[in-house]
């Protein structure tokens, strides 16, 4: 009985924590170079490992990045805050013999899709995820 | 008491699990209005790789944006305007005069390499500019047989309201921010054309989120 509760407790357990890394969607990166020796990179993580992760880069790190985006950010967070009102949108498709490219919001990701004829790479993140880095970045920078 | 303790928790351990599951979908369903009005962009190349570039902006997404885009002549979303782009062209008396006519034709200006047509209609600015291309005859001895046709079509439609909110800022600036919020109150229109031998060029607004 008592081994009975303990499984439950741990399911249960581990039932919440799925649903709460889960919560925001994946990250998922797929890069393919189509040449000798060219790298495949696939991996995706949960979108909320991303926030969480950001508290353990050192502040000089974090505050070099936040000077590099220093122009950017103001606007990647405006877009960022307008883009979850466009859940399903095509924003850029650009086509051509050999290349074609996608800038997309569906289902409150954002897709980037890059295909030529040497390389393919998809990205897709939760719009909500860049929300919350941009918020990070901010925040951090303005501690320091 | 423990069983009223135990039946709390479970209540509310599955409310809180149905939250997290719901909130992204609670998140997307966020979507904008129906009278949301979009930008598109449409560039046609028609050589031989024939690309071809869709651009889709929400007018509320640009409105938003171009006020906390500060470089270069932009500002605040407005655009200062140097005197010597204007080719001693003055927009605003060209405007004032334009404001004061009767629908037609406003203005033609032939010449060798173009012709420039600026109209009233309809509570639109018409600007339509014919590019010339000349083929020398083969006695090229008389200049009169060179033929003349057609190299490139600009035509561009701005709603009146537009192009007066675009110049309503100080003397050298172009309210741009200002032209948006115009356009977003317009209906559905076509704002550019451009037709010439290698691309086609569309502009236009709707309230569709994707290009026809």
């Amino acid at each position: 009985m008592i081994l009975a509760k303990l499984a439950l407790g741990a399911v249960g357990t581990l039932a919440f924590v799925t649903v709460y890394t889960f919560r925001e969607g994946t990250i998922r990166v797929d890069v393919d170079e189509h040449r000798p020796g060219g790298s495949h990179v696939h991996f995706w993580v949960p979108a909320t490992v991303v926030p969480a992760a950001l508290h353990f880069v050192p502040d000089d790190k974090l505050q070099e990045a936040s000077d590099l985006a220093h122009e950017a950010l103001p606007i990647v967070k405006i877009v960022a805050a307008e883009l979850e009102k466009y859940p399903d949108a095509d924003f850029v498709q650009v086509d051509s013999e050999k290349e074609h490219v996608r800038i997309s919001v569906h289902g409150g990701k954002v897709y980037i899709d890059v295909k030529d004829s040497g390389d393919d790479v998809h990205l897709a993140v939760p719009v909500a995820t860049i929300e919350d880095v941009i918020e990070n970045l901010d925040s951090r920078s303005k501690a320091q | 008491m423990t069983s009223h303790f135990r039946k709390y928790l479970k209540s509310f351990s599955i409310a809180a699990a149905a939250a997290l599951l719901l909130t992204p979908f609670a998140a997307s369903g966020q979507t904008a209005s129906s009278n949301d009005k979009w930008l598109h962009v449409r560039v046609v190349s028609s050589d031989n790789k024939g690309e071809t570039v869709r651009v889709n902006i929400p007018l509320e997404l640009a409105e938003k944006v171009l006020p906390a885009i500060n470089k270069d002549r932009l500002h605040n979303g407005k655009v200062t305007i140097n005197h010597n782009d204007m080719e001693g062209v003055d927009c605003r008396a060209l405007l004032a005069a334009l404001k004061d006519t009767k629908d037609g034709e406003f203005v033609t200006v032939q010449s060798h390499d173009s012709d420039v047509q600026v109209a009233k209609q309809g509570g639109y600015m018409l600007v339509h500019v014919t590019e010339k291309r000349w083929h020398e005859a083969k006695d090229a001895k008389d200049s009169k047989e060179a033929k003349m046709t057609e190299k490139s079509r600009v035509e561009v439609k701005v709603p009146m309201k537009v192009v007066e909110a675009l110049f309503s800022a100080g003397k050298d600036e172009l309210d741009v921010l200002a032209a948006l919020r115009a356009l977003s109150a317009h209906g559905d229109t076509e704002l550019v054309s451009v037709k010439d031998g290698e691309q086609t060029v569309r502009v236009w607004l709707d309230s569709k989120n994707v290009a026809d």
